[in-house]
């Protein structure tokens, strides 16, 4: 057997593992180990990179903030800035059509600047919002719907945690890609409001009214927020100016959420471990995921597979935006199966390069950004549709009387705005560059 | 017996996590300060310094302490769309060679880890701010890496008491991320 047939055969086996459940991860190491194995006739050379590789991974000056950020989202879970920002955005849209289903999705895109993770925003705003929702007559399926979609804004507006890995992987500047992020994770905002508009006129029984708040209740709940803005500019502001590094920025914001949480009352012993022990069990599985796909596209590249792989598709002369639409295409149905960190880890070192090998009209550096962010959406998109989307799963488990199927049906408009989206961005790049080019 | 093991390696487990969430809180804490001297050097004030070595050492620690947890609490990633087909036992005999698999990774990964710390140790190779000898920071990753095996034993072990007792599997929650 070739190099080259090992690299593809690897395909195969490691899907194989992976649908048996064997977690990904692991399976991603193992398949690279005998990978490598193959390739080299011998196991010495991988044991011998194994003395140093868990620690230089494991203590990646990149990779560190991941952690930081984690346990970020967890404290700010803690603080009470869920409840602050729902009900500030409630004062503002609660009244309107599907304003309390609006002021959800305003409050998780909020906490989202906080927050660099889907699943912790959805579980943090779910328990706001849910019982709120349904004391204004929200359907169970526009709640649950509204609230697995919000989610995803965790990850879309930054900080977040997989475009990290995704700069880590592509090479690509954090800081920018933070910036590209920003607009993007804005539409989509906007666009699950729009989602709720049309939703309840079609379907007018599925949302109660809310009354009218006084523009003295409104600035007052606004005043509310001011730490989520302070968090949010230390962070992501420091980030863009380059005061400090992504790293120092996590730290920073970690220690700016705890201490809010720990003026609120929120942080205890009793929370400040279980606090630890969610960070905990989150980072290790991304680590590990993190190894394993280390050394799997090791073994990847030694098979010269994905160099092989951008030789060929360049040769063919296809045509560049097929090629893109497939990619996404692949992307969106391999999301509803599988986890949007291992799906990212995995393919990124193959697609990468056979994506910037095709001319799509922009200079390098910014077909980096751009394909980042249409990666991060399609993926994203997987957390909300059905049948594994973890965000539907999250949220319908803490809405009691909520079937699963009425989640399904909820989360359709806003997956279908998911798809308007990305076909916009993927047809106007300057959407997720302008301000790029405007800041850089 | 068997119950007081469990009881003993989770007790276990967990002081481990939450010594890493307390050395992560620390990473977080001195950076902060780092940063601030920073700012403020007009003011006679410095950053810590060999900040980011601290950071890297003490990331290091954290991860590895946290695996055992994650393996404990099922926290790895996996996808479970064929499985859910599948009866009880099936999923009983899938959970067991998984962590069997995820036992040789462990034990495999901490055996030659322990290599590397002799290297290091040899070498004398020492960070490039601070100075300090890098076994240390290796030797740290040990504890993890030894409590991950332990309960990396313990998964095993109890994947094969449910399996002779043919009982029903939960399904634990996920990680957050």
């Amino acid at each position: 057997m070739t190099n080259l047939e090992i690299g593809l055969w690897s395909f195969p086996v490691l899907l194989a593992l992976i649908f048996v459940r064997v977690p990904i991860g692991l399976s991603m190491l193992i398949v690279g180990v005998l990978g490598n194995y193959f390739v080299r006739g011998s196991f010495t050379p991988i044991l011998a990179q194994f003395k140093d590789l868990s620690f230089s991974t494991f203590s990646a000056y990149s990779l560190s903030i991941i952690p930081l950020f984690l346990l970020m989202g967890q404290f700010a879970a803690l603080g009470g800035m869920s409840q602050s920002l729902f009900k500030a955005a409630a004062t503002w849209l609660g009244h309107r059509k599907g304003g309390v289903a609006m002021a959800a999705v305003g409050a998780c895109a909020g906490f989202g600047a906080i927050c660099g993770s889907s699943l912790a925003t959805a579980a943090t705003m779910g328990q706001v919002a849910l019982p709120e929702l349904k004391r204004y007559g929200y359907s169970g399926a526009l709640a649950t719907g509204t609230l697995a979609a919000g989610g995803t804004l965790g990850i879309l507006i930054p900080p977040s945690v997989i475009l990290v890995i995704y700069a880590i992987l592509a090479e690509q500047n954090i800081a920018k890609l933070f910036v590209a992020a920003f607009v993007p994770g804005i539409l989509a905002a906007i666009g699950y409001m729009i989602a709720i508009s049309i939703y309840v006129r079609l379907k007018p029984d599925s949302a109660g009214s809310r009354p009218r708040a006084s523009y003295r209740e409104r600035f007052a709940a606004l005043m509310g927020v001011w730490p989520v803005l302070m968090v949010f500019f230390l962070v992501v502001g420091g980030i863009y100016f380059g005061w400090f590094t992504p790293t120092e920025a996590a730290a920073i914001g970690a220690v700016g959420t705890g201490v809010i949480a720990l003026l609120n009352g929120g942080l205890t012993r009793k929370t400040f471990i279980e606090a630890i022990l969610v960070t905990a069990s989150a980072t290790a599985m991304i680590f590990l995921i993190v190894f394993g796909a280390n050394v799997y596209n090791a073994f990847l590249a030694l098979s010269q597979l994905p160099q092989e792989a951008a030789a060929f598709v360049t040769a063919q002369g296809f045509n560049p935006w097929l090629v893109l639409f497939i990619i996404l295409a692949f992307y969106m149905v391999f999301g509803c199966v599988m986890d949007s960190l291992s799906m990212i880890l995995l393919t990124i070192p193959i697609f990468f390069p056979i994506v910037s090998a095709l001319d799509f009209g922009l200079p390098p550096a910014e077909f980096g950004l751009w394909f980042g962010i249409l990666v991060l959406i399609v993926v994203e998109v997987g957390l909300i549709t059905p049948p594994v989307g973890m965000n539907l799963f999250i949220i319908n488990n803490m809405a009691k009387g909520t079937s699963m199927l009425e989640t399904y049906k909820g989360v359709l408009p806003f997956v279908i705005s998911d798809v308007i989206r990305v076909v916009i961005l993927t047809a106007f790049p300057v959407i997720s560059l302008f301000v790029v080019r405007w800041l850089f | 017996m068997l119950a007081s093991i469990g009881k003993w390696v989770e007790g276990l487990v967990k002081a481990v996590a939450i010594l890493g969430g307390i050395v992560l809180s620390a990473i977080a804490l001195m950076t902060a300060v780092s940063i601030a001297g920073r700012a403020l050097i007009d003011f006679g004030l410095r950053p810590v310094p060999g900040d980011f070595e601290l950071v890297e050492a003490g990331t290091a620690f954290v991860v590895t302490a946290f695996l055992p947890w994650c393996q404990l609490r099922r926290g790895h990633a996996s996808v479970s769309i064929l499985t859910d087909i599948f009866g009880n036992r099936a999923n009983l005999v899938i959970d067991l060679l998984a962590d069997l698999l995820l036992l040789i990774a462990a034990i495999v990964m901490t055996w030659r880890h322990f290599y590397g710390l002799l290297d290091k140790q040899a070498y004398g190779e020492t960070t490039f701010i601070l100075q300090f000898p890098l076994w240390w920071a290796y030797a740290f990753c040990m504890v993890g890496l030894i409590t991950w095996v332990i309960a990396g034993l313990w998964s095993v072990i109890a994947d094969i008491g449910l399996l002779k007792r043919n009982q029903i599997r939960v399904e634990d929650a996920g990680a957050i991320h």
